[in-house]
């Protein structure tokens, strides 16, 4: 299934992030370390308070460490600036969000590209790509819609169409399922798996244990170290029938909402 | 390609809030066109002042005759003669080389009436002896008979010319060439040679205050005054007698160029005053200076214009500012959005600028457009004030009736470039505030 099993996709070493509030230090991360090979599914857990964020943040490039490295690819994301820890968000790094976060102005194909704008590259082909993912998650006949005119699922499926747009080394899904309820969480399940199953290495931080044993690997953190990092035992895995109907079913389900 | 797509995201968020665009289009969209406006109303009222000063002639200098105050008191017995004499008049044409002509004027405020009209009301006007000369230097124009020619002057003919609007009062029915003029003060009468055109007033010179007025004006030699009615002038007003003596009202001197004018006019300051230093009688108005004057003033009276201008847009700037602050708070989120998703700072600041140089410059193409309205507006308010408020019309000054607004062409591209300033300068805050926002900070907004 994976076909380079030796590249990494993230390599991240002693990572330890500090806050200073007033007086007091609070070490949020305490030196964390693990690798994601490429083709991975990575589910991080953890009660709050547990660093779950601040590693997410980290592995976002939303923010810098304050000790250790996290190479993304061959570069280290410690050293960076801010314009370049932008482009690499724009090149590298698929969100995906708990609340969506499309952009509420542009229509389904535009929030997909927005990566690409950034990136400076929006060109023909590029806009081709662009109705092709939109059409993967099945949201081909509603390029022209305005995200308050979809449902929570179809909104999260515009985010995954978006996050794959840019080729990211990795998808960053931070407890996108949070908002959704049972079916349509089974939906964008089904989505990630597929996307893994075609190569695409995903990270996602979720509470919830449901969500997690779709994942391949579990991280979970306590008190801003690694509790633990093991293989899933007793992975959910749909099978290729179960991702069909399931699709099906979505389309059928916005299909009659219009 | 990619400004394209920036400017048409910008025009979107804008429309998101079209109310509260449209406000804020308001403030730049006022502050433009109140600078078109305001330059061209102050172009307009130079301009005219300027016409009225070149209508006393460039190359003129002017002495006026300034009754002196009175000292003794109601004493009609003794009356010193005050003014400018012939003797100068004479002194300066023939001594001053850069000196082309002199001429002699004399005025008298008179009433005329028109002797086929018995039963009409005399009509205040005045009575100016001058020469031949007089109308081509003060550029009268002759609408109908002649003017005073030398022959009737040197004659003392007792004919006069008449001024438009005197006529019309005078002669509403008839014709007024041929006919007779008579003075009822002076018991004399003159024959009308020549009506003249209709004139705008002049500047003010000398010692009044009011705008030289021609309209109401009869013209006769000068020759013809001073045998008729002598220097003495005699006038009884409320029962007591005031008397003065005069030679001349005014002198007017052409020079042969506009370039001798202030040497000329220095030598007949020196010429007038060469007795008597401390000379009070006399005042030498120079155009050519007062246009130098009006020429300064008018730059001072654009800046002030400007600067008035300038405040309003500022204010509209300040609006500006303020609803794009607000903007910048409530799209909190979806700068954390975009600044996820690899936009880097200065795309943020470019995003919000294209929106605020956007409604900036819609605000300042649409005051341009309307400050180009503004010669039709002023016509027609003032048709509309003269239609339904005549006597405030006919209150107004002369020159809000007269003058006509002149879009100074430089206004346009300046008040679109202050508008499109105005949009960085109180844009930039505002968009710099939302670039400096911690992306994860903007994220967790709600």
């Amino acid at each position: 299934m994976n076909a380079k099993p030796t590249r990494m996709a993230a390599v991240i070493r002693d990572l330890q992030k500090h806050y200073v509030l007033k007086s007091e230090t609070v070490r949020a991360l305490r030196g964390v370390s693990f690798d994601v090979p490429e083709g991975d599914y990575v589910a991080i857990m953890g009660p709050s308070g547990s660093g779950k964020s601040t590693l997410l943040n980290l592995l976002g490039c939303l923010d810098q460490p304050t000790h250790g490295s996290f190479l993304l690819g061959d570069e280290d994301v410690a050293q960076m600036t801010d314009d370049q820890l932008s482009t690499i968000r724009a090149s590298r790094i698929g969100f995906v969000f708990q609340s969506y976060n499309l952009i509420a102005q542009l229509s389904v194909v535009e929030n997909i590209e927005v990566p690409l704008y950034y990136m400076g590259n929006l060109t023909a082909q590029s806009r081709l790509r662009s109705i092709e993912l939109a059409s993967m998650v099945g949201l081909g006949e509603r390029l022209d819609h305005r995200p308050a005119q979809l449902s929570g699922g179809q909104q999260q499926r515009v985010a995954i169409a978006r996050s794959l747009v840019n080729d990211p080394y990795f998808i960053l899904a931070d407890e996108a399922t949070g908002n959704l309820d049972s079916v349509t969480t089974e939906e964008i399940l089904a989505l990630f798996q597929r996307l893994n199953d075609e190569g695409k290495t995903i990270i996602m931080v979720t509470h919830e244990d449901e969500v997690a044993q779709h994942a391949k690997r579990v991280i979970r953190l306590r008190d801003g170290e690694i509790q633990f990092d093991k293989p899933v035992v007793d992975r959910k895995v749909f099978t290729a029938e179960q991702i069909q109907e399931i699709a099906h079913n979505a389309d059928v389900a916005s299909r009659s909402a219009d | 390609m990619l400004h394209f797509r920036t400017v048409k995201l910008g025009t979107k968020s804008l429309l998101l809030h079209p109310m509260r665009s449209l406000l804020t289009v308001l403030g730049i969209f006022i502050g433009v066109a109140s600078v078109i406006w305001l330059l061209a109303i102050g172009e307009g009222i130079s301009q005219e002042a300027q016409r009225q000063i070149e209508d006393l002639g460039a190359e003129n200098i002017i002495i006026r005759s300034i009754k002196p105050p009175d000292e003794s008191g109601g004493n009609i017995r003794q009356v010193n003669a005050f003014g400018v004499t012939r003797n100068e008049c004479s002194l300066i044409g023939d001594t001053i080389s850069t000196v082309d002509r002199v001429l002699p004027i004399r005025e008298l405020p008179q009433k005329f009436a028109y002797t086929g009209n018995a039963n009409a009301k005399p009509i205040d006007g005045r009575l100016v002896g001058c020469t031949a000369e007089y109308a081509d230097v003060t550029r009268l124009v002759i609408e109908r008979g002649h003017f005073l020619t030398s022959r009737e002057v040197a004659l003392s003919r007792p004919v006069c010319v008449i001024a438009a609007r005197l006529a019309e009062k005078l002669f509403p029915s008839e014709d007024p060439l041929s006919k007779q003029i008579y003075l009822p003060e002076k018991k004399e009468y003159f024959r009308i040679v020549g009506v003249l055109k209709h004139r705008n007033a002049t500047a003010a010179i000398g010692g009044s205050l009011a705008a030289q007025d021609f309209s109401l004006d009869i013209y006769i030699p000068i020759t013809t005054m001073r045998v008729r009615m002598t220097d003495q002038e005699t006038k009884r007003t409320g029962g007591s007698f005031s008397t003065q003596v005069f030679e001349l009202s005014q002198i007017t001197v052409q020079v042969r160029s506009a370039d001798d004018v202030p040497r000329t006019a220095e030598l007949v300051e020196a010429t007038l005053r060469q007795n008597n230093p401390g000379r009070q009688d006399i005042s030498v108005v120079v155009p050519f200076e007062l246009l130098e004057q009006a020429k300064t003033t008018r730059l001072m009276f654009m800046m002030f214009m400007g600067l008035i201008a300038a405040i309003s847009l500022i204010v509209g700037g300040i609006g500006i500012m303020n609803i794009m602050l607000a903007t910048v708070t409530e799209r909190t989120r979806e700068i954390g959005i975009r600044r996820a998703l690899g936009g880097k700072q200065k795309d943020i600041v470019l995003q919000f600028l294209v929106e605020t140089i956007t409604l900036s410059v819609v605000g300042g193409i649409t005051g341009i457009l309307m400050g180009l309205f503004c010669p039709i507006v002023v016509d027609i308010s003032r048709w509309g004030l003269e239609y339904f408020a005549p006597q405030l019309y006919a209150s107004l000054p002369e020159v809000a009736r007269v003058m006509r607004p002149t879009i100074v062409p430089i206004s346009i591209p300046v008040a679109f470039g202050i508008s499109v300033i105005v949009g960085v300068f109180f844009g930039l805050y505002p968009a710099v505030r939302a670039a400096q926002l911690d992306p994860i900070e903007a994220l967790r907004h709600e």
